[in-house]
């Protein structure tokens, strides 16, 4: 799918031939937002001219949907906005529309999508296109409830997405780590791993019993990172990952990550079906789910803060299902966020939508709702508001909000996931016989096609 | 007719050989009913269970959320919205087919011209290329054109595998037809008209229900073609249910969804039998 798409934006940008139509008053309109110039009620009048926002989201979890329809809908309604939630398989269909108009010349106000909801890769893709809106984001009032301060390290999560300086050119919705539940009816509280030596100990004791979902899905992605965080050669962990790979180089990045990929080669045989040869991966986190449900493995691990609260209270993880902290120190915490793209046609009703979803209110009902943690930041709110928050969450099991702070660790910067994703795919999927230097070089030579 | 010819068998006596293979037959086509219908009633149904250990109706009243069928029969699911523009987009499709292909199939099995061999091969095109690389041809020229995302879009690409499909059909209708009942009728005085309402018309219905009947299906069964050019503004009942089920895990709601997208094909099926007797097949494709 990914090359089909890059081979067709390359043959309509030939077919186009770099016109480029546009809406002068869109472009207008957005070059004066972004200055300044244009005041929160022009936004609100001309939003109620546009009518229509067309969000497009990721659509396969049911509660998400209903809260969509339920609670955004209507408050929209207000602002004379009506949500048009396009509900779509993967984040990427939407990137992958809005760069194919823009390369068959639909330009500023041209487009059909509004907004998206992503992160890492895919922002990281549309800001190399210059296919993203602008600096809008701070100008949102809501803003206010997001820690802007670069002076603050609170603010990174804000700032850089995946390592990608975001530029305001979307803003965060929602707040996630990494954490991993366990299936307390299967595994005994003292077996529980906690780092990935104890891991492997617990694998060679009882092979079969878990698996990570398979890379290039980011939340397989992310499992390889904090493994590679880890075993990181010269104990920096996190830090060592935050710059592109054309500071890092090739050579600094194989030495980096060589430890992490030979522990999880040395983990394939105590993975799930590994004694039939080579072990099964799921191809995303619900695939797991279902594995975790079945007993066929006794460990989840995925973005999900609340996810076993409200895997619970779905039916779809086992009742006696409990998160715990694993692997110490490098649990990756990140954002995902709102981005409008350059060629949205309605950017004004984009820009309400998204200033309603960074409210309190909205963060508050979409905590209660779906279980998505909260993408504003707690001490920019009010007491009040703050306590009114943290009421609204699910609840985590088994652990406690301290444990999560004291075991978080960034992302990895996103030139540097595309390296590991492939080296991941070629050293363990592929098995292949090179070393793991001459696989990087060769993946970062691709990739810079 | 697979199963007229069962009944009418079963009248007679059946050989236990028969029985086994009608059961098998049965078992085959009615077996993935069975889980699904359950799991579409289930909260927690996890392996090695037999049945789910919690049923959606326990868990109803202590959910905030609609779960499973009050997920699928509520707005939320937009199943009412997908089943519209399927069948909207079906019955158009449909329509505009026939109304292509009948003239073109009669010219096909009654016409000889130069190249024609070569011309039903081309026909047959769109069954041999892949979808993936006319969806994203078309995309790219209906971008431009501006019709991505809209529903004649949509309507035009699903033309393109149904006609092949339709031409074909209609073609050995109309070739089992012969000319005799059209020339004997104008020998006997009918103008054109008349001899198409009352002769062709009657002769070729049970072909051109069969015929609209296939393309309907086939139009209500298309996911990649509507996936790309509807650029999921326009949600079908295979484009809903490819996005619910992606995932790879099948819950309560997902199964409910599943289980009413047949549902469109199965009414379609019951009215249409009586029109599809034995005699279309027989008439049409005999001789």
């Amino acid at each position: 799918m990914k090359k089909l798409f890059i081979g067709l934006s390359l043959s309509v940008s030939l077919v186009a031939g770099g016109a480029m139509a546009e809406d002068p008053e869109a472009t207008a309109f957005r070059d004066g937002f972004i200055a300044g110039n244009v005041d929160w009620q022009a936004v609100q009048e001309r939003a109620k001219k546009e009518g229509t926002v067309n969000l497009y989201y990721w659509g396969g979890s049911d509660p998400i949907n209903i809260w969509m329809d339920r609670t955004v809908a209507p408050a929209l309604a207000e602002e004379g906005v009506t949500l048009n939630p396009v509900r779509i398989t993967g984040t990427k269909d939407a990137v992958d529309l809005v760069l194919a108009e823009m390369a068959a010349g639909k330009g500023p106000g041209e487009g059909s999508v509004d907004a998206i909801w992503l992160n890492g890769e895919n922002f990281a893709t549309l800001k190399r296109q210059n296919a993203l809106f602008g600096a809008f984001a701070p100008k949102l009032p809501n803003s206010k409830f997001i820690e802007w301060n670069a002076e603050d390290p609170r603010s990174q999560m804000n700032l850089r997405d995946f390592g990608v300086e975001t530029g305001g050119a979307e803003v965060p919705w929602s707040g996630e780590q990494y954490v991993c539940a366990v299936n307390t009816d299967r595994v005994a509280a003292a077996d529980v791993p906690h780092t990935f030596a104890e891991l492997k100990a617990y694998l060679d004791k009882t092979p079969g019993k878990f698996t990570y979902v398979k890379p290039p899905h980011y939340i397989g992605n992310t499992f390889v990172q904090a493994t590679i965080y880890a075993h990181n050669p010269d104990g920096t962990g996190a830090s060592a990952f935050q710059e592109s790979i054309d500071v890092i180089g090739a050579e600094e990045l194989a030495r980096l990550i060589t430890p992490g990929l030979e522990y999880l080669k040395a983990l394939e045989p105590g993975l799930l079906d590994a004694n039939g040869g080579s072990p099964r991966y799921p191809e995303d986190p619900s695939a797991l789910d279902g594995m975790f449900l079945n007993g066929e493995v006794d460990f989840n691990c995925k973005f999900g803060m609340f996810a076993v609260a409200t895997g619970l209270a779905q039916g779809t993880y086992p009742e006696a299902a409990e998160q715990f902290v694993f692997p110490e120190g490098n649990m990756i915490k990140n954002k995902n966020y709102l981005a409008i793209p350059a060629n949205a046609p309605n950017p004004a009703a984009a820009l309400i939508m998204t200033n309603y979803m960074s409210s309190v209110e909205s963060q508050t009902s979409k905590l209660q709702g779906t279980g998505m943690p909260p993408g504003i930041d707690p001490w920019k709110l009010s007491e009040a508001e703050a306590a009114s928050l943290a009421a609204a969450s699910p609840g985590l099991v088994g652990l406690t909000q301290a444990d999560l702070d004291a075991n978080a660790a960034p992302d990895t910067n996103a030139t540097l996931v595309d390296v590991i994703e492939a080296t991941w795919l070629e050293y363990i999927e592929r098995d292949s016989t090179d070393p793991i230097d001459v696989i990087v070089k060769r993946a970062v030579e691709n990739l810079s096609k | 007719m697979r199963r007229r010819k069962a009944t009418s068998a079963l009248n007679t006596r059946l050989s236990p050989f028969q029985k086994i293979y009608l059961l098998l037959f049965a078992g085959f086509i009615l077996g993935p009913f069975i889980p699904l219908i359950i799991q579409s009633f289930a909260f927690r149904w996890a392996w090695p269970d037999l049945l789910p250990s919690t049923w959606w109706l326990e868990q109803r009243e202590k959910s905030m959320l609609p779960l499973a069928w009050d997920y699928v029969l509520s707005p939320y699911s937009r199943m009412l919205e997908a089943t519209i523009n399927t069948v909207f987009i079906g019955l158009v499709v449909t329509v505009i087919c026939l109304a292509i292909c009948l003239p073109a199939a009669r010219v096909l099995a009654r016409e000889n011209f130069r190249g024609k061999p070569a011309f039903e091969f081309f026909l047959s095109m769109p069954l041999i290329v892949p979808e993936a690389a006319i969806g994203i041809a078309l995309l790219m020229i209906f971008i431009r054109l501006g019709l991505a995302g809209s529903y004649i879009g949509i309507i035009i690409a699903h033309l393109i595998p149904t006609i092949p499909y339709m031409i074909r059909m209609l073609t050995a209708v109309y070739q089992g037809l012969g000319r005799d009942f059209e020339e004997q009728a104008m020998i006997l005085g009918a103008n054109r008209w008349q001899v198409l309402r009352l002769v062709t018309l009657p002769m070729l219905i049970p072909g051109v229900v069969a015929g609209a009947l296939f393309t309907f299906l086939v139009s209500t069964n298309i996911f990649l073609l509507t996936f790309f050019l509807g650029q999921g503004k326009i949600i079908t009942l295979p484009t809903l249910l490819f996005s619910k089920i992606a995932g790879g895990t099948l819950d309560a709601s997902a199964a409910g969804i599943t289980l009413l997208v047949t549902v469109p094909g199965i009414i379609l099926l019951l009215v249409t039998e009586r029109f599809i007797k034995e005699e279309a097949f027989g008439k049409g494709f005999g001789n």
